[in-house]
């Protein structure tokens, strides 16, 4: 499953969910296709859900709060682990994505 | 009349490096594209005159969010009318206001919500508006804005509604600042 834009592109590989570009959509109901990719993975319970978001370059508060939905959507479901990916070189990672695991500590982060 | 919430004082002075610009409502069409490459363009534009101190790659990101989520709250809410940002940085601080027009309604409940804001500990508040989000799936906008601004930002925010500049509504000066690293 891929959504792609001039801006911002997503993608699945088996359970591992890729984003990268730049994503600035205008709220919740802009952001519902890619939830819905997201959800795809989720329904299929896997081990582990990979969430790649080293080549994402800028997320605006909105795209934040799916994140942070979507990890609350697994933290329902304990069976179902999950993984976070970012970057060092991306500033806005350091500093939100950390929230993620405010929200479900069993979440694993990684910023390298 | 003038109120005022949050931290409203300007501390970059004369010796600031300045950029002012405004977004015309005509012949414009304003629109939601046109926030992300103006707080492109302003974050590039002020992490090329940072000094040597302060990380460039950091600071352009900072300044585009900032001024991004500041602007689309703008582009939401705004009563028609043009908008206006004043952007200044001198040494690692780094300021802007934007400022547009409101209806009265929308002050109002804006004006609610912030007294709401400024009482609690923005990464407490980050974390419930997440939950409560979750929650409602109705709900169009996430809130998280200004939110993510003060607790992972360390932004000073303020706003100043006043009554008598604009002939309809009311006009919303917007004060953001951060301090770069």
């Amino acid at each position: 499953m891929e959504i792609s834009t001039n801006d911002y592109r997503v993608w699945t590989e088996s359970s591992t969910i890729h984003y990268e570009g730049t994503m600035r959509l205008s709220g919740t109901d802009a952001y519902a296709p890619i939830l819905e990719i997201m959800h795809a993975v989720l329904e299929a319970k896997p081990e582990l859900i990979t969430l790649d978001l080293t080549s994402l370059e800028f997320l605006n508060s909105s795209g934040i709060n799916l994140l942070a939905k979507f990890t609350i959507e697994i933290r329902k479901q304990p069976e179902v682990g999950v993984r976070v990916l970012g970057s060092k070189s991306i500033p806005w990672q350091s500093k939100s994505l950390r929230n993620l695991q405010r929200l479900h500590p069993a979440l694993e982060l990684t910023i390298s | 009349m003038v109120e005022d919430f949050g931290e409203t004082a300007a501390s970059n002075g004369g010796d600031a490096t300045r950029f002012c610009l405004t977004l015309m409502a005509e012949p414009l069409e304003l629109s939601w594209h046109h926030c992300g490459v103006t707080s492109d363009f302003l974050g590039e534009y002020f992490s090329r005159s940072c000094g040597r101190s302060i990380d460039a790659v950091d600071a352009r990101h900072s300044i585009s969010y900032m001024i991004n989520e500041i602007l689309e709250n703008a582009i939401k809410f705004r009563h028609g009318g043009d908008i206006e940002i004043r952007s200044s940085l001198e040494g690692e601080t780094f300021e802007i206001q934007i400022v547009n027009r409101v209806d009265p309604d929308t002050a109002d409940k804006f004006q609610a919500h912030l007294k709401g804001l400024l009482e609690r500990e923005p990464g407490d508040l980050l974390l419930e508006r997440i939950e409560e989000n979750a929650l409602n799936p109705d709900s169009s906008g996430s809130g998280l804005g200004l939110l993510t601004l003060m607790s992972d930002y360390g932004a000073k925010l303020g706003w100043s509604f006043a009554s008598e500049r604009v002939s309809e509504g009311l006009e919303l000066t917007t004060y953001a600042s951060l301090r770069l690293s």
